[in-house]
């Protein structure tokens, strides 16, 4: 039987699976980064080498000016400093909220708990485009439009970080709670000082994914605020689109920059990363 | 009749301790209370209104008389002139800084002061202008179903429900189903596995307006690098292309659009089935080889069965997502595509509220975009769940 481990077949059949194996793994390496690779390249190049064909694959002469003019053709010094405080600021929120919340729907016993669950489970059914309209009519009467409170408060709460934090709060053992009680510890420093160090990898999770999807927002910014002094780095990318169509060598620098901090994020905090988005997926 | 009373309920402790869980759960229903659950009862509300705003102008605190051309050609420019920023800041007390054009029509420019609210409008009449401080009303005119019938009367609409229905066709399944083939690839390589995953993580988290800028110089029609590959491909065996316009050519519009979000999500949803692949206990694997069965067999009724779990979280993720597609074509076509091509139902809603202001009909479109969601939802937890295999 060819199957049979140890046969000089097997071996062939195993090596000639293995390679075909890699062979299509590299191709979807190739894929992935072929649009990395070409943003990269083409930020380092001149703009007549940018028009060539066929391409240049390694920029010459490497132009790291490109960098400085993209940077200076636009106010992302403020772009930059607009999303890293909306991101930060919605983070921190997010997570100031989801703890106590998440704890209370995992591990306390009240009336009307499955009604609140329910209504918040509810929540994840209905799309956020659906609410823009009467969003920005809401924002206008009360004054937030154009300001920075209309790009953090309504973000400060998410049913998704509340509910990924309640299945770690789950996993939490009641002796824990018992024995404190015992000991005369209130619920809120028991939940701070005991059950928050023990989920502490959910916590990091439900950060860094409110991070990137903070930094990257982008219908909202627009809808909700048209001053230049308050867009994100993505709305600036946009709008340096719109004014300098074909300077690719420029755009892709720009655009370089706005994926360096996200990319540097994901490089130092990679295992929580990766392992959020497996259990996101799992039951 | 009387009820029966739930036995916690005499207790002291059930009723301190539900104080306490609502007031942990306080900040998360207020925030989601007022920019959640009140919008989307008024999503509702407002479908069946005509909605406007309409800037009242009181009286008149400055005329211009000198320079009035110079004035007019500034505010056309969204510019609030120097002189005028002066006297309102003197007048008022306000920064100059705040001072920005809210809105320009013909003869009137509406300013706002973001400081302080207020709100000035500048009028044309004839050969002068005033200033007059001014008060924007949001008005609110019932009309039943008129803009349920503007919106289905309405070719666009149609377009977009087309275009969305096809995306989402598309897109889902093609992504789904290469994820799972990388998934399994991934699963038998053992060696750089981790670089590997690394790799196919990237296109997921990088910002989507980047990727999009990127696509769009990819398929960019002479020097773009997509048709130059293929050009070359085709050039391997002596075939002559045809160029491609992936851009302005309404027939490749969704093509382009569902090749680079295929390109976005297939490494990610891949790594989701990856991570459910390897909680399949080994003694399945066990059994189906001692009783001779082809890997292709153990794929096919092993890990694919025992996947479910993960292939139905991702479908229920990735259709709920798809219908919301719209900034992506925003930016990959710089507005809607050739014709329309790309109009999609999100596209739709934006256009018609915050480019023509007819949030009436906007809203009628929004509350037909949660019905489709909330249909496929219902229709996703009751009939495809049921064939989901747990593995216990």
């Amino acid at each position: 039987m060819s199957g049979v481990k140890g046969t000089t077949v097997y071996r062939v059949r195993r090596a000639l699976w293995a390679s075909t194996m890699y062979t299509l793994l590299l191709f979807t390496v190739v894929i992935t980064a072929l649009p990395f690779f070409w943003m990269i390249t083409t930020s380092l190049k001149e703009r007549a080498a940018v028009m060539r064909i066929p391409p240049q694959w390694i920029p010459s002469p490497v132009v790291w000016g490109n960098y400085v003019e993209a940077w200076n053709s636009a106010p992302f010094g403020r772009y930059f400093f607009n999303s890293f405080f909306i991101a930060v600021a919605t983070t921190v929120g997010d997570v100031a909220t989801s703890i106590p919340a998440g704890y209370a729907l995992a591990k306390m016993v009240f009336l009307g708990r499955g009604l609140i669950l329910a209504l918040l489970l509810g929540t994840l059914m209905i799309p956020g485009q659906m609410l823009l309209v009467p969003t920005f009519i809401l924002v206008n009467r009360i004054g937030w439009y154009n300001t920075y409170q209309v790009l953090i408060i309504p973000w400060t709460a998410g049913v998704f970080g509340m509910f990924l934090l309640r299945q770690f709060f789950k996993t939490v053992p009641d002796e824990l709670w018992d024995s404190a009680r015992i000991d005369g510890c209130s619920r809120l420093r028991y939940m701070f000082q005991i059950a928050v160090p023990l989920v502490r990898p959910g916590i990091a999770t439900v950060a860094l994914l409110k991070f990137v999807a903070s930094w990257n927002a982008f219908l909202w910014v627009i809808v909700m605020t048209d001053r230049v002094d308050l867009r994100t780095v993505p709305v600036g990318l946009r709008f340096l689109q719109m004014e300098m169509g074909d300077f690719h060598h420029l755009l892709m620098a720009a655009a370089t920059m706005a994926m360096v901090p996200i990319l540097l994020l994901f490089l130092f905090a990679q295992k929580q990363f990766i392992q959020g988005i497996a259990r996101t997926g799992l039951k | 009749m009387i009820r029966r009373i739930p036995a916690e309920w005499k207790s002291k402790r059930f009723w301190k301790e539900t104080v306490e869980a609502y007031l942990y759960l306080l900040p998360t229903l207020a925030v989601l209370g007022l920019f959640t659950f009140y919008p989307f009862v008024n999503a509702f509300l407002y479908s069946a209104y005509d909605i406007g705003t309409r800037t009242v102008p009181g009286e008149a605190i400055l005329v211009v008389t000198a320079d009035v051309e110079d004035w007019v050609s500034l505010l056309r420019r969204g510019r609030v002139p120097d002189p005028l920023s002066t006297f309102l800041a003197g007048k008022y007390g306000l920064d100059p800084q705040d001072l920005w054009v809210r809105l320009r029509q013909a003869d009137r420019w509406v300013l706002r002061d973001e400081g302080a609210h207020r709100e000035f409008v500048v009028l044309r009449e004839g050969s002068h202008l005033t200033v007059r401080p001014a008060v924007t009303r949001w008005d609110l005119r019932p009309v039943g179903w008129a803009n349920f019938q503007t919106v289905f009367a309405d070719r666009d609409f149609h377009k977009s429900l087309i275009n969305t229905t096809i995306y989402v066709a598309v897109s889902v399944p093609v992504t789904l189903f290469l994820a799972l083939l990388l998934a399994t690839v991934l699963n038998q390589a053992v060696r750089g596995r981790a670089l590997f995953r690394t790799a196919n993580f990237l296109p997921y988290i990088t910002p989507w307006v980047a990727v999009a800028m990127v696509f769009r110089w990819i398929y960019n029609r002479d020097i773009g690098l997509l048709n130059y590959l293929l050009s070359s491909f085709a050039g391997l065996f002596g075939v002559q292309m045809s160029v491609l316009d992936w851009l302005n050519d309404p027939r490749l519009a969704m093509p382009a659009l569902i090749l680079m979000q295929v390109w976005r999500f297939t490494g990610y949803q891949a790594l989701i089935l990856l991570a459910g692949m390897q909680g399949i206990d080994r003694e399945y694997y066990e059994a189906a080889r001692v009783d001779g069965a082809s890997s292709f067999q153990t794929w096919r009724k092993i890990t694919v069965p025992l996947l479910t779990p993960q292939i139905f979280f991702l479908l229920i993720i990735s259709l709920i997502g798809s219908f919301r597609i719209f900034e992506e074509v925003m930016i990959l076509f710089m507005g809607s595509g050739p014709q329309n091509s790309a109009l999609t139902m999100v596209y739709y809603i934006f256009r018609k509220a915050f480019e023509s202001g007819q949030y009436g009909p906007a809203s009628a479109a929004s509350v037909i975009l949660f019905a489709i969601i909330f249909v496929l939802s219902l229709f996703q937890l009751t009939v495809v769940q049921r064939r989901v295999h747990y593995e216990r």
